[in-house]
């Protein structure tokens, strides 16, 4: 039996190759999903935790113990909490990076040895921090030695330079603690050895700050216990504080939820509930869950259609055998063999295709996934950002749930043929009239659907903004229904098809040549098998185009958005100083810090002040507002260096500046001055600041965007609704406010050379000593934007989404082809032997594939373009909602869309190659032959 | 009958390539059938029928010898003009079922007519209605060879060979598949066609029994021509 199957495999190699690649890809493609997804959140637990580190300086991944040992016996409550420090990392089931142990006995009054008048009754607090050599830097002095006395039995200790000074304390000197005796009721002195400060600020060991300890001691950790914990030591008040930290990094998603229960379950419920803090990191996994739901949900969602795609993919193939192989398994039946044994040499045939599919199918998902992980934007890889793969038991269920459904579909023509001998299979030849789907139609019913969902969110647009603000669940018809679209669309399009095809060969019927005649014919005819293809094209390219738009148009719609809401480059805000009066009131008077060193950062375009009031108000007549927004402007060094672009206001950027500058007291104002508060070109404003000191303008121009202006926001009231609210703007000349209201702190806006690093600025801040109150980085806010986890996903997966139809599209393409022509070869050995000549018959499947492929391409394109115009503003909406200030724009890349007909381009041409080489070895005498047996 | 051979066969051999040497198929075949005759190719299966066939047939090139089609000598022409040559002078016959399966019958009738270049019009598709009455398949013209029998399907074959007036048809074990009563009627057939439209026929067959119809029979064994005394 194996020889006969090894025989059989040979012999159709071709067909064999195909199934393999066939089956490869699609393992390939299943299995990298979980991969993909398990590792993309990996990745973005660890962002998570890193932009905690990089924005707050702090070690995520700690929790914060204190508890009071009160006077215990052998120390009973340390030894608990140490033995949890043993313990913990295991019950957290993370990696231990250090714990931290700090111990502090109460405040005991002491004196110097000396009898210094500065150092009588002086409170101090003796204690210790474990592992403290190691970590210090001796300022002077030295560090207490191991033994942790000094050779007159005094206790070594060494103090911060914060306690130094405040205790008055000097190096070396010996101090008595008034009242504080050791277990045999000995007097307690200790030694100054020396001052130590932090070694490295990078080193979160620190997590106390020796600059904040003003009365504290720190001896050995080891004579420390000895003393004042152990067995035999006496009973002492000791506050005892435990940070134990531990790794981030090597947190994988699967862990957080056993993390954050373990962590609850120690906070509320355990024997050490009193002395655990809420750790930091408690918010991180909640705000990672969350995410993580939301993002798991979209992900499904958008991965559906691919899905989809390789069910078709998988239902073709196994269509295709079962044209080709019905013939020949009726002949074996005929010739006497049991339906068990046909079956059982299918079998043999599909385990042994989808064991070699499935090894080379992991590894290759494996592939994909890391390719894709590092997707940064739609079809852009970013090698450094390669994902860190490793195989979970959910891959290997997919896996086998892939492999499984490959061995069925290559099993399922033979189990349905094992049972058909060649007399009956000729009675079946029959044609079949029409698809199921077509008697059904369920390309209208699918249309009728998303045509629904599309004309019920479009009516509801606000709404959809604002459930989105309210987190309300998105209905998936959302999703869906741009699917459901493209698949309705494409089926009414394959019942057209047929009737253009006749229409075309009827137009031109006394004309037709041989060869077009013929694959009119056989399109006419047999176009009914065709359809799948077809269909499978049309998904493809159409999918790619909607994938690729979504991708787009989100991500160009948030960095647009948030390269508008900077304003510019950098914005900062230096910390002023104001003049107080005598009973240390404010004053209004502030001391300007100078404003022409702005100048000296390297790389700089240039800068502007920025007077930027939240606070003024308005009053004309009856129309008075408490809450505008109020910007002073220098128009020509402000032009130089901000921009809005044209069709967002339907103007030049520049014209609203020349017609500030030409009017001295010439105000600019938000649209909604005019629409809301019935203000007209020309009017005088009257604008007030917090101090009651007033400024009279007149109204050149009514603008709907402005530099970092947002024209409303939608707010959640208290009661849970959505509600749109308006933000007013009035521009002005900074000179006139500077004039009327005094010097204010005003904000610098600086623009940089476009190949300027951005980094300068930082250095110079920090080179300057600047103190900054108010700081935004432009390329700093696009670099968030992108990498936001949800937009990387969407693209991760709308990138992988689009890879594999393309792939699947390409390769059913060819399978479909060579099966189709390999199983009519006979037919063309017919034909070659009636004269038909080589290209004749090249012509015939050339026309053959422009019914099919071309038009189905063509109908992909239309399909995809009408579908991304429809439903992308919708999926848009649903992603940005709250931040979207800018109205959005619709983003179909012109390479992408290049990239995409290459790809089928290509693969059509792979099939023509195929074919003339098919044609090439077509022996016809042989392909005669064929029918004989 | 005419004295015009329209099939000459002069010295053939052909050698086949095979895995350590050579198959010799053909050995110094000599035939020549006159215009208007129905021949006859008998042997057994291996004999070289099929081989011979081809040669003939311009599917295939002998290794050595001089095939002439018409007077005209193949073994000089291009594969163009042997292509041509195929669709205007020759009508073939198959084994197996070699009907278009998206073509009807008229249709796949018509179309070897529109390989041979005859102009659509009436003429011609009166001349397929003709041919397909001829088989007597003239209420079954509108049906697919799907819905036909295999007897059927090797009649609507033979009208298919013969509706574009071919020099000669070639048909090879043309009854094969058929039982002997259908057997006999399809040689009946090619028997009235070589009479009526002047077509030389060479079929090739191992049934006996269809011997007799012929005007002439050829004998291969082993690839070589067997010579018997005219009856």
């Amino acid at each position: 039996m194996l020889r006969i199957m090894l025989q059989k495999l040979v012999s159709k190699k071709w067909m064999n190759l195909c199934l393999l690649l066939g089956s490869t890809l699609l393992i390939a493609t299943v299995v990298s999903f979980p991969m993909y997804q398990t590792a993309a959140y990996d990745r973005m637990l660890r962002d998570e935790f890193a932009n905690y580190l990089e924005s707050e300086g702090r070690w995520p991944t700690m929790l914060f113990m204190t508890t009071i040992s009160k006077k215990d016996k052998n120390g009973a409550t340390i030894n608990r909490m140490e033995e949890l420090m043993g313990t913990i990392y295991d019950e957290l089931g993370v990696t231990k990076k250090e714990t931290i142990s700090y111990y502090l006995l109460s405040k005991m009054e002491t004196h110097s040895a000396m009898n210094r008048e500065e150092i009588k009754d002086l409170p101090v607090k003796l204690g210790t921090l474990a592992d403290l050599p190691e970590h210090a830097r001796i300022i002077s002095g030295e560090m207490y030695s191991e033994e942790g006395v000094d050779e007159d039995g005094n206790i070594e200790v060494v103090v911060s330079q914060t306690s130094l000074v405040k205790m008055g304390l000097l190096v070396g000197e010996t101090i008595v603690f008034n009242d504080l005796r050791d277990v045999e009721g000995n007097e307690i002195r200790m030694t100054v050895k020396g001052v130590f400060g932090v070694e490295d600020y990078q080193d979160f060991y620190w997590q106390v700050n020796p600059d904040e300890m003003s009365d504290i001691c720190l001896m050995n950790t080891d004579l420390f216990k000895k003393m004042f914990t152990g067995e035999n030591a006496g009973k002492y008040t000791i506050t005892c504080r435990y940070i134990p930290m531990f790794e981030y990094e090597d947190i994988t998603a699967d862990q957080v939820a056993t993390i954050a229960a373990t962590t609850d379950y120690l906070k509320e419920e355990s024997a050490f509930r009193n002395t655990i803090a809420t750790p930091a990191y408690r918010s991180i996994l909640e705000n990672y869950l969350e995410k993580q739901t939301r993002i798991r949900a979209t992900l499904v969602i958008l991965q559906v259609p691919v899905l989809i795609m390789l069910a078709a993919f998988l239902f073709m193939i196994s269509g295709q055998m079962y044209e080709l192989e019905r013939n020949e398994i009726s002949v074996i039946k005929s010739r006497g063999s049991s339906g068990a044994q046909i079956f059982r040499l299918y079998l043999y045939q599909s385990i042994f295709l989808t064991v070699l599919g499935g090894a080379a199918g992991l590894p290759l998902g494996a592939l994909f996934s890391r390719i894709l992980g590092s997707a940064r934007n739609f079809l852009e890889f970013d090698s450094n950002r390669m994902l860190e793969l490793h195989l979970t038991s959910e891959t290997l269920v997919y896996a086998a749930a892939a492999m499984s459904a490959t061995l069925l579909i290559m099993t399922l023509p033979a189990i349905k043929h094992s049972r058909v001998t060649i007399v009956k299979l000729k009675q079946q030849k029959a044609l079949k009239k029409k698809s199921w789907w077509e008697k059904l139609f369920l390309d209208i019913i699918l249309l009728g659907v998303s045509l629904y969902g599309y004309y019920s969110f479009h009516k509801t647009t606000g709404n959809l903004t604002e459930s989105v603000l309210t987190g309300e669940a998105l209905d998936p018809l959302l999703y869906i229904s741009s699917s459901l679209f493209i698949v309705g669309m494409g089926l009414l399009f394959l019942r057209l098809q047929p009737l253009l095809v006749k229409l075309i060969y009827l137009a031109g019927k006394r004309f037709w040549k041989p060869a077009s005649y013929a694959s009119f014919m056989e399109n006419i005819k047999n176009g009914r098998k065709q359809q799948f293809i077809m269909l499978f094209v049309i998904m493809t390219i159409s999918l790619g185009m909607y994938h690729a738009t979504v991708a787009r148009t989100i991500l160009q719609n948030a960095t647009d958005n948030a390269e508008y809401l900077d304003g510019v480059d950098f914005v900062v805000q230096e910390v002023w100083s104001e003049v107080m009066d005598e009973n240390g009131a404010s004053t209004g008077v502030y001391f300007e810090p100078d404003y022409t060193k702005f100048a000296s950062i390297e790389g700089v375009e240039g800068y502007t002040r920025v007077l930027y009031d939240t606070k003024a108000y308005i009053a004309t007549g009856q129309k008075s507002r408490q809450d505008i927004t109020l910007m002073g402007i220098h128009t020509k060094d402000f032009g130089e260096i901000t921009w809005v672009p044209q069709e967002l206001n339907g103007k030049h950027y520049y014209e609203y500046l020349n017609e500030m500058a030409s009017v001295a007291n010439g105000v600019l104002v938000s649209e909604n001055f005019r629409s809301q508060l019935g203000y007209n070109l020309g009017d005088t404003i009257t604008f007030t600041n917090p101090r009651g000191l007033v400024i009279t303008g007149k109204i050149v121009d009514f603008f709907s965007y402005w530099p970092g202006y947002i024209p409303a926001v939608t707010e959640i009231r208290p009661d849970g609704t959505a509600a749109t609210v308006d933000k007013y703007l009035l521009v002005t000349h900074y000179d006139n406010i500077r004039q009327k209201w005094g010097v204010t702190p005003y904000e610098v806006w600086i623009g940089l050379k476009e190949d300027a690093d951005s980094q300068t600025v930082y250095d110079w801040i920090q080179d300057n000593n600047i103190r900054v109150r108010k700081f935004t980085d432009r390329e700093e806010d696009l670099r968030k934007t992108v990498e936001d986890p949800l937009l990387q996903g969407t693209n991760g997966v709308l990138t992988m989404g689009f890879i594999v139809t393309i792939l699947l599209c390409a390769v059913g393409y060819l399978i479909y082809w060579i099966m189709s022509i390999r199983s009519r070869e006979m037919i063309f050995g017919v034909l070659r032997a009636c004269g038909m000549h080589k290209g004749e018959l090249f012509h015939m499947l050339m026309n053959e594939q422009i019914f099919s492929g071309a038009f189905s391409v063509l109908a992909g394109i239309g399909i995809g373009k009408l579908a991304s115009v429809m439903f992308v503003p919708m999926i848009q909406q649903a992603y940005a909602a709250a931040n979207q200030v800018l109205p959005m724009k619709l983003i179909i890349n012109a390479s992408d869309m290049f990239r995409l007909y290459g790809v089928i381009a290509a693969a059509m041409l792979i099939c023509l190659a195929v074919l003339i080489l098919l044609l090439f070895k077509l022996n016809v005498a042989k392909a005669l032959k064929l029918g004989e047996e | 009958m005419s004295s015009k051979n329209v099939i000459e066969v002069k010295g053939v051999n052909r050698i086949f390539p095979v895995p350590g040497g050579e198959f010799q198929a053909l050995t110094d075949i000599n035939v020549e059938i006159p215009e208007g005759n129905l021949a006859i190719l008998k042997g057994r299966s291996g004999s070289g029928k099929t081989t011979l066939m081809n040669i003939i047939g311009t599917l295939d090139k002998p290794t050595s010898g001089i095939v002439k089609i018409d007077g005209k000598e193949i073994g000089d022409m291009s594969d163009i003009a042997r292509e041509n040559l195929r669709r205007r002078d020759m009508g073939f016959v198959f084994q197996a079922v070699s009907l278009i399966p998206t073509m009807n019958a008229f249709q796949n009738v018509e179309f070897s007519m529109r390989l041979a270049g005859i102009k659509a019009g009436r003429e011609r598709d009166k001349r397929v209605e003709e041919c397909l009455k001829l088989v007597g398949l003239g209420n079954r013209m509108h049906h697919m060879p799907a819905e036909m029998s295999g007897g059927e399907q090797q009649r609507v074959a033979i009208a298919r060979a013969i509706a574009h007036r071919p020099k000669i048809i070639l048909a090879d074990e043309p009854t094969a598949e058929l039982d002997s009563a259908m057997a006999a009627q399809v040689t009946a057939l090619f028997k009235e066609m070589s009479r009526r439209e002047q077509i030389t026929v060479l079929m090739t067959t191992h049934d006996v029994g269809l011997m007799d119809a012929g005007d002439m029979v050829i004998e291969l064994e082993s690839g070589m021509q067997v010579h018997r005394e005219e009856e």
